[in-house]
């Protein structure tokens, strides 16, 4: 895959993720989201600052064409943006930062990618439910919907980020 | 070098996270009366952190000038009750047709220096005779007994402390108790005893120790510790502990109190 069609998987995915906001809400508890990953998956060249600048216009779509809150996906996705190098280096290392390359399954292995990517998802909903709840959910509905939601949005981030970061990127 | 740039990049992620998530919360509290509320009470929040520490700030620094009010404040409220208690003393003496008192005037003052760990344990206060002062005036704060005047200066006075074991006072245990001599224990900051007191009066752990008002140096009925434990001597006398309401190590401000019938009493005593 060639190094400029990243973008365009990303703009794909971005509109895979309206479509999800708008017609997969089928329960309160569950809020499935692939804007995570995709800000994880950001490739490395990119710099921190314009990698949160990214993530924030692509919460900002999805909160401006979905039914949600103008400002909620952006609240949650830029935190995610600004650790993603953190994330990166934690779990894969400097090195891929060294050689400016980008992590893939192939490359690293099923389960680091997983634990990268439910780091990721993990912080989007801690801050998504939080900020979306004000306040006004008790503790065990926003634990079940964490729980939930980590579950199934793990599972559609875990099928989105081979698309995102082939190994041949 | 690469340092020096690496601190550049956090700095500006630092910053741009901090515009994007403001711009993302300002959206948020626009288009959603739940968020705005949420917002805006966490915003309170801070702001209710933030100033009410500047604010603790500032009244730490002016702990000083509002201790020097409060003193003020409870010297001019026990100087009320004395001229209160007076007043009610001579309403039952007159019914009696006695002489009475003319009373004890206040002097505030602050103390300069204190000595607490020796057995002769003395006080400097910073009022002299140019204030009034003279020798033989009792000190005191609303929490009871500090200490006798022993020598005046023109801007100072020497203080013996109550604790020290030269000083002893007249004491009354409860309301209508027995009168016995108060001394300090010796060992420690609000420990004294109760001695002489006949064995017929009867007493209780935490009754309340006053001045008797026997001495010359000091009202009557100024509250000044706590009954404790109790001991017959000599098969005589009971020797009472007390806890002293008035903890010398915080002590810092006092009052001065000087009979106003101090001449007169002396020129009858042969």
């Amino acid at each position: 895959m060639r190094k400029s069609s990243f973008w365009t998987v990303y703009l794909m995915l971005t509109l895979f993720q309206l479509v999800l906001s708008n017609y997969g809400s089928f329960s309160p508890y569950v809020t499935i989201s692939i804007l995570p990953v995709m800000a994880l998956c950001i490739p490395t060249r990119i710099k921190t600052p314009v990698a949160m600048i990214v993530a924030f216009a692509t919460g900002l779509v999805v909160d401006w064409l979905s039914e949600g809150v103008l400002g909620l996906n952006a609240f949650a996705l830029v935190p995610v943006a600004l650790l993603r190098d953190g994330i990166i280096r934690a779990v894969f290392g400097s090195g891929l930062f060294a050689r400016k390359e980008d992590f893939s399954i192939a490359k690293n292995g099923l389960s680091y990618v997983a634990f990268a990517v439910s780091m990721a998802q993990a912080m989007f909903l801690v801050l998504y439910i939080w900020a979306d709840g004000a306040g006004t959910r008790p503790f065990g509905f926003n634990a079940a919907r964490f729980g939930a939601s980590l579950v199934v949005s793990f599972i559609a981030a875990m099928l989105s980020v081979n698309a995102l970061s082939p190994s041949d990127r | 070098m690469p340092r020096r740039n690496s601190t550049l990049n956090t700095v500006i992620s630092v910053a741009v996270f901090i515009v994007l998530e403001a711009a993302a919360l300002v959206m948020l509290s626009r288009n959603d009366s739940l968020q705005k509320v949420w917002i805006s009470r966490a915003g309170h929040a801070i702001m209710g952190k933030v100033w009410g520490s500047t604010q603790a700030v500032g009244r730490y620094f002016s702990l000083s000038s509002a201790n020097r009010q409060l003193a003020i404040e409870n010297q001019e409220l026990l100087s009320r009750l004395l001229e209160a208690e007076e007043k009610l003393r001579r309403v039952k003496v007159d019914s009696m047709s006695f002489p009475v008192n003319q009373g004890f005037s206040l002097i505030p003052a602050e103390v300069v220096k204190i000595s607490r760990g020796k057995q002769h344990n003395y006080i400097i206060l910073n009022r002299g005779f140019e204030d009034g002062v003279q020798d033989k005036s009792g000190v005191i704060t609303a929490c009871g007994v500090v200490g006798v005047v022993d020598a005046v200066s023109r801007h100072h006075s020497f203080v013996f402390s109550f604790q020290n074991s030269e000083v002893s006072i007249s004491a009354r245990l409860g309301d209508e108790g027995s009168n016995g001599i108060l001394v300090w224990d010796g060992v420690s900051s609000n420990g004294a005893i109760l001695k002489e007191v006949p064995l017929q009066y009867r007493h209780h752990q935490g009754d309340t120790v006053y001045t008797s008002g026997h001495s010359i140096m000091f009202p009557p009925d100024i509250p000044i510790g706590i009954v404790g434990d109790s001991k017959i001597v000599n098969g005589a006398t009971n020797e009472i502990s007390v806890s002293l309401f008035q903890d010398f190590k915080a002590l810092r401000y006092v009052s001065i109190v000087h009979n106003n019938s101090l001449d007169e009493i002396e020129d009858l005593q042969p």
